[in-house]
């Protein structure tokens, strides 16, 4: 496509403009395959390739004007419908919408919720659409998928269950999930599940660097009104919420460590309680946890690539970066009128 | 006559003496023996006979004799120690809401619960067996199980008292801009009456006027007040968050006792019946001992 070449002669125009076609219709041919591989394989990995090519193929030409196409947007969408319908996963239904436009909506509050992608670079964000929540980050060509902490936070916990009892919210979050779980397990993505990792080992780090005891006294006293108990723990490195069916939350930090980073921590029998499932099922934590989420905040650590952006040669390129420290120095007394505390990204 | 005299009375002492000896000899013998063997129910009798008979034997007025046991008085921090330590294994299982730390050989301070929060709750008496509670902490402990029962909670009425007055400081604040258009009113007004008072002010415009005047006065004490509100209102804040754990700390306490025991009715008579019951308990596991020592001797 030499537009910008002075072109003089009719039968050098000419040329030009059937080189031009020739492009445009090898790349439509390219486009058509990669649909129909995206539509009809069963092949995750094909799945994939296509989705990853499709996201990049550029459309758009001076001369020829396609017919209705999807966007960057809907393949992701399509994709992750594609991959969950190959394991079974049903909760996730995906529909065009007048705009031509994939949205998914996800069973059971498919009636007042959607979500789409959106794109940014080599990024897709799985956004809700009400209140603009980027709930997770996928990179098809970095593989690499993580949750967002804070986005979990303010849509499930802050606004869906304004609507919805914790139980419905519990199976919305399910198909996400396995998501991010096929993709690891079929495609050896790099994934972080953030604060519905269930995990007992698994700690989320407090964004700020210090703790004021009193947010823990706070607690303390909240559980007065309820039978839950919060103790010691052994050497004095925080304290531990004991729930019921041996579910425990520690928030704490490691006794051996200079820098005191604390962490929360949720303990259970068979490993299957995250700290997201803590703050939806239990009002007393999610209450301690809203009411003081300045200083309760809990990082989103995110991957990012360890070198050159360009080099896409496979997921082993990616690194978990250390998560920048807030600057400013928190005291106790500054705690009215600070409100840029959210989970830090 | 003297000489055969003294003669008699060398002997009587001579033998007094030797009575004595062995008497505290046997008494240091069979110390030695119990701590061997860690027979703990006879450590306790030998060093108090008389409350063991009583308590155990139920054998009122057994004389201890203090000249053998004042024996080992140099020797208290260490038999409490080493007496501790099935005392206080005892103790887990009985009380498993205390806790202990030895801060010197022997002596023993309690702490009431391993949560968040938790009270010194005075000391435990090894060589007795019994507890020594910090009567402040326990006397508190007693009154939230009373307060309790008609569903108070034991610093309820001060937070409350502390809470309406944050409510009111907080008034004062949300109120400044009212209280200032107010000000500027009443201002006006004693402007207008001051202008109509000539030399022979009326006395209904004098009386006019005093109103105004303390109402301005009154104005200007609230503004004084709203200023120094807000770090009040924090001040108290933190005062109810104090108080408020003080009787999160009663609340766990009282729940752990009740849990334990049923009531603190019968939490105290458990303690009054802890020299017994722990001697008791150690009986049933010495019979064991015993008979080995016996085959050893």
């Amino acid at each position: 496509m030499n537009n910008n070449k002075m072109i003089s002669s009719p039968s050098e125009r000419l040329s030009a403009l059937s080189d031009s076609f020739k492009d445009v219709l090898k790349t439509g041919q390219r486009y058509v395959k990669l649909l129909d591989q995206l539509a009809e394989t069963d092949d995750a990995r094909e799945m994939l390739l296509a989705t990853n090519e499709l996201v990049k193929l550029d459309l758009h030409n001076a001369f020829i004007d396609f017919p209705q196409h999807y966007q960057a947007a809907d393949y992701y969408l399509i994709f992750m419908g594609r991959l969950l319908e190959k394991h079974g996963i049903d909760a996730v239904q995906i529909s065009e919408n007048a705009r031509h436009e994939f949205i998914a909506r996800i069973e059971p509050i498919a009636d007042s919720d959607s979500f789409k992608f959106t794109v940014d670079g080599s990024e897709a964000a799985f956004t809700e659409q009400g209140e603009q929540e980027p709930l997770f980050y996928l990179d098809l060509t970095n593989r690499f998928f993580q949750f967002n902490n804070e986005a979990l936070v303010n849509y499930f916990i802050v606004h869906a269950l304004q609507k919805h009892t914790d139980l419905e919210l519990r199976d919305a979050v399910k198909p996400l999930i396995a998501f991010a779980e096929e993709l690891q397990d079929d495609l050896d993505f790099t994934i972080n599940l953030g604060i519905l990792n269930t995990d007992n080992g698994e700690h989320f780090k407090l964004a700020r660097p210090e703790l004021d005891l009193t947010v823990i006294d706070r607690l303390f006293v909240a559980t007065a009104e309820n039978d839950y108990m919060l103790m010691n723990l052994p050497h004095n490195n925080g304290a531990e919420l004991v729930l019921d069916q041996g579910i425990k939350l520690d928030i704490a930090f490691d006794p051996d460590d200079y820098s005191q980073q604390w962490f929360f921590a949720v303990k259970d029998p068979s490993s299957r309680v995250s700290f997201f499932d803590t703050l939806l099922h239990y009002h007393l934590i999610r209450k301690w946890y809203l009411d003081n989420r300045g200083e309760l905040a809990v990082r989103s650590d995110k991957f990012v690539l360890a070198g050159n952006e360009e080099d896409t040669a496979a997921g082993d390129e990616i690194s978990e970066q250390e998560y920048e420290q807030p600057t400013e120095v928190f005291t106790p007394n500054q705690e009215d009128g600070d409100e840029d505390n959210d989970e830090a990204k | 006559m003297a000489n055969e005299e003294h003669e008699n009375k060398a002997v009587d002492i001579s033998s007094l003496i030797e009575r004595q000896v062995s008497t505290k000899i046997k008494y240091l013998q069979e110390l030695n023996q119990a701590v061997e063997a860690h027979q703990d129910r006879k450590i306790y009798q030998l060093l108090d006979n008389r409350r063991y008979a009583k308590e155990i034997e139920h054998r009122e007025q057994q004389p201890n004799d203090q000249g053998v046991m004042s024996l080992v008085d140099d020797l208290a921090d260490q038999l409490s120690n080493y007496l501790s330590v099935k005392l206080i294994k005892y103790l887990g299982q009985a009380y498993p809401f205390f806790y202990y730390g030895e801060y010197q050989t022997g002596h023993y301070r309690i702490y009431f619960g391993n949560w968040w929060d938790r009270r010194e709750f005075g000391e435990l008496d090894v060589l007795n067996v019994r507890f020594s509670f910090d009567q402040d902490e326990y006397n508190k402990l007693r009154q939230s199980f009373e307060l309790a029962r008609k569903n108070k909670r034991y610093n309820s009425d001060q937070i409350e008292k502390i809470s309406s007055q944050n409510d009111h400081l907080q008034d004062l604040i949300d109120h400044q801009e009212a209280r200032e258009k107010k000000r500027q009113q009443v201002e006006d007004q004693l402007e207008e009456i001051n202008s109509r008072s000539g030399i022979f002010e009326s006395s209904k415009n004098k009386e006019n006027r005093q109103e105004l005047v303390d109402q301005l006065q009154k104005l200007e004490d609230e503004e004084q007040e709203a200023r120094t509100a807000n770090k009040t209102i924090r001040e108290n804040e933190k005062l109810v968050l104090a108080l408020s754990k003080e009787n999160t700390i009663l609340s766990y306490e009282q729940k752990s006792i009740t849990d334990v025991f049923g009531s603190f009715e019968d939490f105290e008579l458990a303690n009054r019946n802890l020299y017994a019951n722990y001697l008791a308990s150690l009986e049933g596991k010495n019979t064991e001992e015993k008979q080995v020592s016996d085959d050893e001797q």
